[in-house]
């Protein structure tokens, strides 16, 4: 089996398991806990956050609240500072930004705001700044685009934003770039979601990097743990074995980032051009390639893939329902629905080998042949 | 605190005493005269089958089962079960009380409103009982007006509720308020055995319900053609199949891809007549197997006019296909909104309208034939190699016990 479908989730880094296991077996204590053992664990968790915010935040500025998921951080983010006015954010985010945003209009909480793409599924910054005025509240744009690979250049965008409207809450999905890119916060950007099982962490992982200074309204209250921002018992287990994944992946980073480039070019040339057409940018993140094969239908092609070995990912889906059958995302980098309809997204982790690119190379290339046979 | 014990203890005991049996009453069974036996036999076990895993008495009286000895609070969750078999007329939760006047007024009450108007209904089943079903009847009225200090009245007529009471023998009586629907019909298995052709729509799941409702074991087939469909769509109609189950006492899916056909039709042959076509090879492969299964008839959604395949002249072509077996389409004179409310009603609806593809729409024609005729159709057919495909198509059948 390849598996080129790093995107929507990655293996779980088993050395991190190994290492992270005496907190599932042995420290299982509650972090809250007044005695020794309980407060031991509230120690190590806080060596892991400091392990995931270093990496990317400078500590002094930033902290880390741990939630559970990447949707949960975006939501949080969303309902915690888009509370009058207008929330400006992009066409192309994931539907943790895009479905908050649609309900903070169904709520008449604040009035979402869409600022286009350009072709390469990066937002158009013009536009997104004349969207922004004195009654914006918050503004999300998302760091890596996880359909196409698209990287927006965020700490800028955060700059020009608060010139326009200094007291603008800004936001970015980072999902999809924790981890991947190397890059680090600027202190423009207010708020961060990250997510562990894109890099070798567990589902039910994530986290919300925030400014310090800044008072978030929690969307999950009770207990009063993450000092109150994000009530519930802390998934220790989950945490620790996420700050084990990341320590080792950002010890690769650069490297890794270099080869899966590489990787991504080799893929790419050798797909058959008369068949597939390439979406995402070559600037973009090395970990994705958006391609779609023109009249033929993404995901008949990604069962034909599947009874080959080759798990990878589509933009659009065998419904009947035109609403959800092609991605939002490529429509809105001004692609038609015959390119939309035949979507792949191929991804790939720092595990991901020359030996696999090279026999995805052929199978896509057959496939996409074969299918367009048949078709005709 | 410890008298607090000991009342729960009490009440405990109260709640203890009030015995609960559930009354069945069947449908057209008590038409048949010589062969009843067989028809309650089929009745009693699919009742069984709907109730495994509870614990419970099912007992015979004439025209009527009565289940005893179960959780009490199991009561509704069993009658809910019992409401998706095939045969039963209605259904009532009753109190059995011993039959003299006071436990049954103490029965009666916890059926009372706390205002408008009642009768009190009365079927004396043991005649050696000393008072008439009217004078029972008139008995307990009058208890319950005293109960009631003003707040109820007697209406006979129209009555806002009605307390029924149902003097059996051994000195015991059954007090019950209401009437619950039952699924009506003939127990399934004893019409013979037929196979529906089930897609992912609407339709065909109610096809199979009114069927099964006469009596008819229902066996499921269904086409799909991956891989240009999805495992989702193939995973709702198993989960249409189950919801069917619990009406057929039961099922077996088949699947069967026709992807191969679809593109043989689709090189060899006029677009328009993709539908056409693969509903010939679908109704062939149906009845092949039903004959192989010991099905008696095929049965299908279809509604006339509904789409352009289910035209007259569109089911004259499937049909003429088929040569031994009955094609039986209960739906054939409904309206979409009648079909609608029916598989509202047996819960199928909110599956079926889940937005998987069921069938290839990658090689629909922008323009399907409505009246095709036979003679173009056969000229296309001989296009393809009609056995071979067939062939190929029952190599890839799956069966799934449900």
């Amino acid at each position: 089996m390849i598996y080129l479908d790093n995107a929507a989730t990655t293996k779980p880094n088993l050395a991190a398991l190994e290492k992270a296991k005496t907190y599932l077996t042995e420290q299982y204590f509650n972090p809250s806990a007044l005695y020794k053992e309980g407060y031991t664990i509230s120690g190590e968790l806080k060596k892991a956050r400091s392990v995931l915010l270093s990496k990317i935040a400078d500590e002094t500025a930033f902290e880390l609240v741990f939630t559970s998921c990447g949707t949960e951080s975006d939501n949080q983010a969303t309902f915690g500072f888009a509370r009058r006015g207008n929330a400006v954010t992009t066409a192309g985010e994931h539907s943790a930004i895009a479905a908050a945003f649609a309900e903070l209009k169904n709520k008449g909480i604040a009035e979402p705001r869409f600022a286009p793409l350009e072709q390469d599924g990066r937002v158009n910054v013009e536009k997104l700044l004349a969207l922004v005025d004195e009654k914006t509240s918050f503004v999300s744009v998302m760091h890596v685009n996880n359909e196409l690979g698209s990287i927006n250049d965020i700490n800028a965008i955060a700059k020009l934003v608060k010139q326009k409207n200094p007291r603008v809450i800004f936001h970015s999905d980072g999902v999809q770039a924790y981890g991947k890119l190397p890059f680090r916060l600027a202190k423009e950007v207010d708020l961060y979601s990250i997510s562990a099982h894109k890099l070798g962490g567990l589902k039910g992982v994530g986290g919300l990097i925030k400014r310090k200074s800044l008072t978030l309204a929690p969307y999950i209250i009770g207990g009063g743990q993450e000092a109150g921002r994000r009530s519930g018992t802390e998934n220790v287990f989950g945490i620790q074995q996420f700050a084990f994944a990341a320590e080792e992946k950002f010890s690769t980073l650069k490297a890794d980032f270099e080869r899966i480039k590489t990787l991504r070019e080799t893929l790419w040339n050798g797909l058959d051009q008369t068949i597939f057409q390439r979406l995402s940018p070559m600037d973009g993140s090395p970990y994705i390639l958006n391609i779609s094969a023109v009249g033929l239908r993404g995901e008949v092609l990604l069962h034909l893939a599947n009874d080959k070995g080759l798990l990878i990912g589509t933009g659009s889906a065998c419904s009947s329902n035109a609403k959800t059958r092609y991605s939002k995302v490529v429509l809105a980098c001004g692609y038609n629905e015959q390119v939309a309809d035949g979507v792949l997204r191929i991804s790939f982790s720092s595990a991901t080998t020359e030996a696999e690119i090279a026999e995805a190379i052929g199978i896509l290339n057959e496939i996409g042949r074969d299918l367009r046979k048949r078709m005709q | 605190m410890k008298s607090g014990a000991i009342c729960a203890r009490e009440c405990n005991k109260k709640v203890a005493k009030v015995k609960k049996v559930i009354i069945i009453r069947y449908a057209e069974i008590f038409l048949k005269k010589k062969n009843r036996g067989f028809f309650e036999r089929a009745f009693e076990n699919n009742m069984q089958r709907a109730l495994k895993g509870y614990t419970y008495d099912l007992v015979k009286q004439s025209g009527r089962y009565l289940i005893e000895n179960f959780q009490a609070e199991e009561a509704e969750e069993m009658l809910s079960k019992l409401q998706k078999v095939f045969g039963a007329h209605s259904f009532s939760i009753a109190q059995e009380t011993s039959s003299d006047l006071d436990s049954i007024f103490e029965a009666a009450k916890s059926y009372c409103l706390e205002s408008g108007t009642f009768k009190v209904d009365t079927h004396r089943g043991d005649k050696r009982y000393p008072l008439t079903s009217i004078e029972i009847s008139r008995e307990i009225g009058a208890k319950i007006l005293e109960y009631a200090k003003g707040k109820l009245k007697v209406d006979v007529h129209n009555p806002s509720f009605t307390v029924h009471v149902d003097v059996r023998d051994h000195g015991k009586a059954l007090v019950f308020g209401e009437f619950i629907d039952g699924a009506n019909g003939m127990p399934v298995g004893t019409a013979g055995k037929g196979l529906l052709l089930l897609s992912g729509g609407i339709d065909s799941p109610v096809a199979g319900y009114m069927m099964a409702k006469r009596g008819l074991k229902v066996d499921c087939l269904h086409f799909h053609s991956y891989p240009y469909t999805n495992m989702q769509a193939k995973e709702k109609v198993v989960d249409l199949a189950n919801i069917l189950a619990e009406y057929t006492c039961g099922t077996r899916l088949y699947t069967v891809s026709v992807t191969h056909i679809q593109e043989a039709i689709h090189e060899k042959c006029k677009a328009e007549l993709m539908i056409t076509l693969l509903r010939r090879f679908m109704y062939r492969i149906a009845e092949r197997h039903a004959l192989h299964i010991g099905g008696q008839c095929l049965i299908t959604g279809e509604s006339l006019g509904q789409v352009a395949s289910q035209t007259i002249e569109g089911m004259t072509s499937s049909n003429s296909v088929v040569e031994k077996l009955p094609v039986l389409r209960p739906l054939v004179g409904f309206d979409k909104n009648e079909i609608i409310e029916r598989s509202v009603k047996m819960g199928a609806y909110e599956t079926s309208i889940l937005p998987f593809e069921d069938c290839c729409t990658v090689f629909l024609p922008d323009f399907p034939a409505i009246r095709p005729k036979l003679s173009e159709i056969l000229r296309e057919e001989s296009k393809l190699d009609v056995e071979g495909l067939i062939a190929e198509a029952f190599a890839t059948m799956e069966k799934m016990e449900i």
